[in-house]
């Protein structure tokens, strides 16, 4: 008598769902003092095992389950505490002889009939069938708003929460560290946050790597936690939560955390994720069995982006280190911003983009435009340049959306903003290689919106043609460099200064401004403010008296301080011009400029 | 039996087990950086098909604007081959004349016209090699 497959593929997946139980319980009962209803729960899923093993003739399932379960019964008596290791590895071996298949040897007497799980609401569906589904509805034409409520529900079939994969996660932190002489424990949480069936199924190795790592090299060994003041058993924590149409996805240690020269690094280069995730770096030092083998945080990284998401990870020496998955919702249903660039609309995924800006005034350094945003230059592009095609030049007031990727920003310019829109993202099917894209959206009205790809645009650089650098104002026109430590005023004395023609350039405080003297030759004029951190306008004036070449430079004191004390005071350390910030009109500053420079 | 297709002044034919069916070429949309031989891709009933130019592919001068597609099937995928003109569906004698390049079959003569067969999987392959 032989067994429908159906019945036999019912059983395996009750019964690695029970496994996966019975694993989390065991682990629960090694850190619990009293296991009481743990073992309760842990007998009757065995039991349930037992006999449904026998019903399908996995007989050497069954013999073992039998063991199990006289251990579990001895424990119940109160007789022995339970031994965790040992059936942890039965709780293996009974995986790997369900994964196998059953025995050829007939079926026997039947066994009393288990207690069945209780029925659930849920079924069984191959993801194939749902991308099916989703296409054919695809073809009956979009004219109506119902087919896409259909897509979209058909593309609700396709989430499962996170809790699907985390299974084996407590165990193979546990095994990872017990291999070092460590202690670890993980504690998951957000678990039933929801993804895309084909996001899940790649991520669970992605994940475990992440583990592996926060246990090998953040976690440290016992003694060395206790010198440090640390509980001696290592935290770490699986944390997933929903952030509009992104799932973020951490995994958080409270062990040592990367090295200094790493985090500085990172603070000058603007990202830890790409330090990290340079090839061969690992941050433990050395090579153990575990640490720098198979794929690194590249490998992290280049998956996570594959898929659409991106990478962060912040670390404090000491501390701990937090990696951060932003992944996606779902591969298939993507919340975008519409541009448009040379008539043709693109989309941008919004989960990437931090803001829209109308850029006025780019600076621009060696041909390359950017802009500033809190202190850092953020490169600025033309959307037509950075994927290699062809379009009229962008407007003057053209607007840019700054789009963010593994903690790397671009501003991309584009023709118009056209709004946003829930896509369904199809495959580019044979041209899926053509790199800069996720893939393509059919908008309402049957064009089509090609899905830009943020982990490429952040890689791109402005190529140095005037097409996206604004040209400078006149190019014999004076130079002005504009002093101040707030952004705003800064950006304000640019714009005047630049609508005069005047080409201009900036410093935060005196000694960026020095710096930018020494390295630029061609400054006319500088106008500073008074108050500034690390130098301030009066001192930075003194520097510049003092320069051996450019001793007589015209300095203008820009400042809201008014009053006879700061005038005298800037008067006597050789300022040529006084504007005062409170009735700061263009003219003031501008007719100051114009004596200073036009001699 | 092949569909029978002219670019330019020359005629070329598929072999009909590759072809799902020929529709107007209508709006491509560009796919920047995809590469010359790609005219970008269509909106074809709700799916996205990719479009490529037969003429850039196997490099002949074409006379018009391509207005016509035959939408293959290959191994690597799916795509719409623009082309000037869908001459009709007939038979094509085993080639007797050689033809450059990998995409092309071999040429035979039919009604006093050199016509010669794509191989569709290498046209395909040529795209996405790129």
């Amino acid at each position: 008598m032989s067994l429908p497959p159906e019945v036999l593929q019912i059983f395996r997946d009750e019964a690695e769902e029970r496994l996966d139980r019975i694993e989390q319980s065991l682990l629960a009962l090694e850190s619990s003092s009293d296991g009481g209803e743990l073992v309760d729960a842990l007998f009757r899923d065995v039991h349930s095992i037992k006999g449904n093993a026998g019903v399908v003739g996995m007989h050497d399932v069954r013999a073992i389950a039998h063991e199990v379960e006289d251990v579990l019964e001895r424990a119940r008596s109160g007789e022995e505490r339970v031994d965790v290791d040992p059936l942890l590895r039965a709780v293996d071996t009974m995986r790997k002889l369900i994964a196998a298949g059953p025995q050829p040897e007939p079926v026997s007497a039947p066994e009393p009939e288990p207690e069945r799980a209780p029925a659930r609401s849920t079924m069984r569906v191959a993801s194939e069938k749902v991308d099916d589904l989703l296409d054919a509805v695809g073809e009956l034409g979009r004219s109506e708003g119902a087919i896409v409520d259909v897509q979209r529900s058909v593309i609700g079939l396709r989430m499962l929460p996170l809790s699907s994969i985390t299974g084996p996660f407590p165990r193979a932190v546990r095994d990872v560290a017990a291999a070092q002489g460590k202690q670890a424990a993980l504690e998951i949480s957000g678990a039933e946050t929801q993804l895309d069936r084909v996001i899940l199924d790649g991520i669970s190795e992605t994940i475990v790597h992440l583990l592996r790592n926060a246990v090998t090299h953040g976690v440290e060994a016992p003694d060395a936690r206790a010198a440090a003041g640390k509980d001696q058993c290592g935290r770490i924590e699986l944390r997933a939560e929903q952030r509009g149409g992104t799932v973020a996805i951490e995994v958080h240690d409270d062990g040592r955390g990367v090295a200094a020269h790493l985090l500085a690094e990172a603070a000058e280069s603007g990202s830890l994720a790409e330090v990290l995730a340079r090839p061969g770096l690992s941050t433990a030092g050395a090579v153990t069995q575990d640490a720098g083998r198979g794929v690194g945080l590249d490998a992290v990284k280049a998956h996570v982006e594959a898929l659409g998401g991106s990478l962060e990870v912040h670390s404090e020496t000491g501390a701990g280190t937090c990696v951060t998955l932003l992944l996606p919702l779902t591969v298939a249903l993507l919340r975008v911003l519409l541009v448009e660039r040379g008539g043709q609309p693109f989309g941008l995924p919004l989960s990437s983009v931090q803001e829209v800006t109308i850029v006025e005034r780019p600076m621009v350094l060696g041909g390359r435009a950017s802009i500033e945003r809190d202190g850092a230059p953020i490169p600025l592009v033309d959307l037509a340049s950075v994927l290699g095609g062809a379009a009229t030049p962008l407007a003057d007031h053209a607007p840019a959306a700054i789009v963010a990727s593994s903690q790397r920003h671009v501003a991309v310019r584009c023709d118009r903003l056209l709004g946003e829109e829930e896509a369904v993202v199809k495959s580019l099917g044979l041209l899926a290689g053509v790199p800069g894209y996720l893939g393509a959206a059919i908008l309402d009205d049957g064009r089509i919106a090609l899905i830009l790809d943020p982990a490429h645009l952040v890689t791109a650089r402005a190529p140095r043609d005037a097409s996206s650098a604004p040209a400078p104002v006149e190019q014999a026109a004076a130079k002005v460099l504009v002093v101040d430590d707030q952004f705003t005023v800064r950006e304000l004395q640019r714009s005047i200064l630049e609508a005069a023609g005047y080409r201009v350039v900036t410093a935060g405080d005196g000694r960026e401004a020095l710096g930018e003297l020494t390295r630029d030759t061609e400054i006319d004029l500088v106008a500073t403010d008074v108050q500034m951190p690390e130098m301030d306008g009066f001192a930075l004036l003194e520097a510049i008296r003092a320069l051996p070449e450019r001793g007589d430079m015209p300095v203008v004191i820009v400042t809201s301080q008014g009053g006879e004390e700061q005038r005298r005071r800037g008067a006597e350390l050789g300022a040529d011009g006084y504007v005062v910030k409170d009735d700061f009109d263009q003219q003031a500053l501008l007719t100051m400029v114009h004596r200073l420079v036009e001699h | 039996m092949h569909v029978h297709v002219r670019v330019g002044r020359e005629r070329y034919a598929f072999p009909i087990a590759h072809v799902r069916e020929v529709a107007e070429l209508d709006d491509v949309t560009p796919v920047p950086g995809a590469g010359g031989a790609v005219l970008g891709v269509r909106n074809l009933r709700g799916r996205v098909l990719p479009v490529l130019d037969l003429a850039t592919a196997i490099d002949v001068p074409r006379g018009e604007a391509a207005s016509r597609m035959v939408v293959v099937e290959g191994q690597a995928g799916e795509a719409g081959i623009a082309v000037d003109e869908i001459v009709g569906v007939g038979s094509l004698p085993p080639p007797t004349v050689s033809v450059d390049g990998a995409a092309l079959e071999g040429a035979a003569v039919v009604d006093g016209v050199l016509v010669a067969a794509v191989r569709v999987d290498a046209l395909l392959e040529e795209v996405v090699a790129r």
